[in-house]
Order: structure tokens, then C-alpha cells, then sequence
């Protein structure tokens, strides 16, 4: 299955799906205008790829550092997506990357891993301001 | 007992576990189903927790966000106030320097009237010296008297005219120093006025050998800042001196032609129009010349501040407007219109 890139814009993350590696990334700043527009063609690629027979393991970097809600709605719906095909038995972990010092994104993390028991969740601490 | 915000939810989600254990005993078929849609209900009030922190987390990021731009925002004004200062000093200074070198202009120009007058008298008190030994040893002719006399009027004459001149350099200059210092408002014979502030000039224009011509209606009385038309005339002809007659290899040029020409384009309004006809102004430098520290000549002595003070002056002391024309190889063109009795300040008792 072909890779879905997009370069991160002023309101948007970088995506970074690799599926033929099993490697999804989503890095930098959320809030885009229109959710639906941002986020379908995203959902639609992720669903499409975890259908795919052949399960073979997945990792998933979330790197946002600044999302508004919407995202992170987007972002309960991507892990609950992961979460139910790691129950149905693919080997799928997840890193939730926060910056040092930053607390509130730490247990942000920590609550976004509680619905999380099939998904090997971790935490990351990467250094302040942006060199990940 | 311990605040919930989710207490309801919480509350619900029992009474569905309860009934969830009727419907089991009534219709065990329908439980499974009944459990996922509990489920479901727990999930999205789990979700509802955390869209929670993350907007209050957003909102956190937004007051400090906002407070680091106050701060900025703060930090900027007080630079700008100190830039003010420092541009307000330096327009005192730049004052103050052009004061220093009318000064010692005029006192250059006094130096030869009154060399010449000392020397006369040197010369008529040595003749009559010699006049009174031959008188009281009783050898005076009839020719010595005669070639005194002409001695005597020759020197006196030239005495004369010489200090006349020294008194008239210090009135003129006694004049503009005045003006320049106190900003005092009066009204000038604008013609004469002009002549007093181009005799301060003379010597610079007489060295580089430039010529200035002086049109102005001969009975034009102005109500005005006379202080600020002479400073304003003074870097005008200054800025022909440095800039305008400029060769290429940056040497101060000679014999050009300077004019000032005035005239009532309406009643109530006088319209001064300066010119000169050197290398004329880059079109790309023409719309900065008023502003300050605009220099083509920094690290030459320029500061950039003539035309500045000259445009505040024009519009601040002269409620007036300034305008300049110039194109290389064109010369240059000031106009300066301003009422001819200044408007008193807006509110001013
Ligand atoms: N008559 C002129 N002919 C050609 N260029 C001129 C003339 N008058 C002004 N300029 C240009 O405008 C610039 C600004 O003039 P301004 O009087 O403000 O500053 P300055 O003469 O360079 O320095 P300062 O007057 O502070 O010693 C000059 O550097 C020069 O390039
Ligand atoms: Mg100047």
C-alpha cells in the first residue's frame, strides 16, 4: 500500500505514513481549518491499511506538540482504531513524544493511554524546542 | 465530599450497570448488546474527560502566549521612547553644533574689517606722531600738513567703512544666535531678514566661490519664527555647499548658482522657493532626505539630521509645508509655503 505524505503547513502536521515500513508519524503544530478535510483522507488511508490482510506490526510516533480539540478528538478516534485491531490480535505501539518540561502534555499522554490495553503505549521526553 | 465534575455521567453509568443486570435476568439475548452501548457511553465520557484538558491546557497556552505579548508589546514601547530621547538629544545637539559653527564663521568674517581698521589706525597714529614731532621742533611744512591730511582722510575712511561693516556682521549675527536660541516669535522685514542670515554665510559661499541671488518683495513683513527661516536657510545653502557641487572624487565643488526667491502666491501666504543648480538628488534617495540620520555622506561629517529639523521647523515651528524637486544633473528645489503670521497653537491661552 502506497505511503501517505503531506508536509506540514502553518495549521497542519507533518504526515509521515509509511506502511510498507509499518511506520506512522504525525509531527508538529494541529489546528486546521476544517477537520473533516485534514483528517478524512488520513482515516480513510489508516482504515484501508489496517483491513489490508497480513498484519505485520505497526508503530505509530505521535509528535504533535500544540493540537486544538478537534485534533484531539481526531487523534482518540486514530489510537481507538489501533486499539481495536492490536485486540484482534496485530502487534501495534504507540509513543506519545512530549517535550521536557512540559507537564501538562505528559499527562495528557498518560490519559490518552487509558483506554489503551492492547496498544504497548510509551512515553517519550524529547528535548525542548523542536530538535526531536 | 469531593467535587466531580463528571459525577452525573457517573451516576448514569451505574443506574446502565444496574439495569443492565435487570435486562440480563428479563432478556439475557439483549444483554451483550446493551453492554457494548454502556461501554460506548463510558468510552465517550472517558474522551469528554480528556477534550477537557486539552482545552484547558489550550487555554493556559493562550494566557501566557498573550502575557509574553504584553510583555513584548511593552518592552517595544519602552524602546521606542528611548530612541525618541536619543533622537530628540541628538536634534539638540545637531542645534547646538550648527550654533558652534555660525559662531565661528561670523568670527572669522569679523577678523578682517577689524584687521584692516587696526591696521589704518596703526597707520594714522604712527603719520600723526610724525605730524606733532615736526610742529613742536618747528620744522612743519606746508606739505607735510597737506600729505597728512590726505593720510588722515584715506585711513578714516577706510576705518569707517570697516567697522561699520565689524558692527553690522555682530547685529546680523547677534540676530540669528538670538533667534536660534529662543525661538522667539516677531515680525521680520523677510528680505532684510534674509540678506542678515546669508551675511553669516558669506564666507563659506565666498571660499567655494558660489553665487546666491535674492528675490523677495521688498515691503513683506512676516509675523513668524524668523529663529527657525534662518536655520532652515542656513541648511539649505550648507547642504548646496556639501552635497550639490560634489566631483567625483568627493571634493567640494566651486562656482555654482544659488537662488532664493520668495513671493505671496495668495495673501496671507508666503512661498519661499530655494534652488540650486548642482548634481541633483537620486530618485530613489528623494523620498528619504527628510528623514532622520539619512546621510550619503555618514563618517564625512553628515548626521542626516539637517533636512529632518528642516522639515520639523517648516511644519512644527512654521505650520507650513515643504516639498522638494530634484533629478541627477538637475539641481535641486526646495519649496517652503507657510503663513505669513504663524497661526497661534491649537488651545494655547
Ligand atoms: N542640495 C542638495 N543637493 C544634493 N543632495 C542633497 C542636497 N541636499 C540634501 N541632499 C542629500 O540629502 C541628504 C540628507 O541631507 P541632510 O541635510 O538631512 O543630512 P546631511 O547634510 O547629510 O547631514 P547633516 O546636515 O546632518 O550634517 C544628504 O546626505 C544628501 O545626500
Ligand atoms: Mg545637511
Amino acid at each position: 500500500m502506497e505511503s501517505l505524505k503531506l508536509p506540514a503547513t502553518g495549521r497542519t502536521p507533518e504526515v509521515d505514513f509509511d506502511f510498507a515500513q509499518g511506520v506512522l508519524r504525525l509531527s508538529g503544530e494541529s489546528y486546521p481549518d476544517d477537520v473533516a478535510t485534514f483528517f478524512g483522507p488520513i482515516f480513510a488511508a489508516l482504515r484501508g491499511f489496517l483491513a489490508e490482510p497480513g498484519g505485520h506490526p505497526v508503530r505509530f510516533d505521535m509528535e504533535l506538540l500544540y493540537f486544538n480539540s478537534s485534533s484531539a478528538k481526531a487523534l482518540m478516534n486514530i489510537f481507538q482504531m489501533l486499539e481495536t485491531a492490536a485486540r484482534d490480535g496485530r502487534s501495534i505501539s504507540v509513543t506519545w513524544c512530549y517535550e521536557e518540561n512540559d507537564e501538562s502534555m505528559q499527562e495528557l499522554g498518560e490519559d490518552f493511554a487509558e483506554d489503551l490495553h492492547h496498544v504497548a503505549f510509551t512515553l517519550k521526553q524529547i528535548p525542548a524546542d523542536g530538535a526531536s | 465530599m469531593t467535587f466531580n465534575l463528571f459525577a452525573a455521567e457517573e451516576q448514569a453509568i451505574e443506574q446502565a450497570r444496574l439495569l443492565g443486570e435487570r435486562l440480563g435476568a428479563a432478556a439475557p439475548d439483549l444483554r451483550a448488546e446493551f453492554d457494548a452501548l454502556v461501554e460506548a457511553f463510558q468510552r465517550s465520557t472517558r474522551e469528554q474527560r480528556r477534550l477537557v484538558r486539552v482545552s484547558d491546557r489550550l487555554q493556559a497556552q493562550l494566557g501566557s502566549a498573550n502575557q509574553e505579548l504584553e510583555r513584548r508589546r511593552q518592552e517595544a514601547e519602552s524602546a521606542l521612547a528611548d530612541l525618541r530621547e536619543a533622537q530628540e538629544a541628538m536634534v539638540r545637539a545637531e542645534k547646538l553644533a550648527s550654533l558652534g559653527a555660525l559662531v565661528a564663521g561670523v568670527a572669522h568674517e569679523i577678523n578682517t574689517p577689524v584687521g584692516i581698521a587696526v591696521s589704518c589706525a596703526s597707520h594714522l597714529s604712527d603719520a600723526t606722531a610724525r605730524l606733532r614731532g615736526r610742529a613742536q621742533s618747528g620744522e612743519l611744512s606746508k606739505a607735510d600738513f597737506s600729505r597728512y591730511l590726505t593720510t588722515a582722510t584715506d585711513t578714516t575712511a577706510l576705518i569707517l567703512t570697516n567697522c561699520e561693516r565689524a558692527a553690522k556682521l555682530i547685529a546680523s549675527f547677534k540676530q540669528v544666535a538670538v533667534d536660534r536660541a529662543s525661538a522667539e516669535r516677531r515680525a521680520v522685514h523677510l528680505n532684510r531678514y534674509i540678506q542678515e542670515t546669508l551675511v553669516s554665510l558669506e564666507p563659506k559661499l565666498r571660499q567655494s566661490r558660489h553665487g546666491i541671488t535674492v528675490s523677495c518683495p521688498d515691503g513683506l513683513v512676516v509675523d513668524s519664527y524668523p529663529g527657525a527661516l534662518s536655520q532652515i536657510l542656513t541648511n539649505f545653502v550648507m547642504n548646496s555647499v556639501t552635497h550639490a557641487f560634489v566631483d567625483a572624487q568627493g571634493a567640494e565643488g566651486q562656482g555654482g548658482a544659488l537662488t532664493v526667491t520668495v513671493d505671496e502666491p495668495e495673501p496671507g501666504t508666503v512661498r519661499l522657493v530655494y534652488t540650486d543648480n548642482g548634481r541633483g538628488i537620486p530618485p530613489d534617495h528623494l523620498p528619504r532626505i527628510f528623514d532622520p540620520f539619512f546621510t550619503t555622506r555618514r563618517g564625512e561629517g553628515g548626521s542626516g539630521l539637517g533636512l529632518h529639523i528642516v522639515h520639523n521647523l517648516a511644519v512644527g515651528a512654521l505650520k507650513g509645508t515643504i516639498s522638494v524637486d530634484s533629478a541627477p544633473g538637475q539641481g535641486t528645489r526646495f519649496v517652503l509655503t507657510f503663513p505669513k503670521d504663524t497661526p497661534p497653537e491649537d488651545g494655547a491661552a
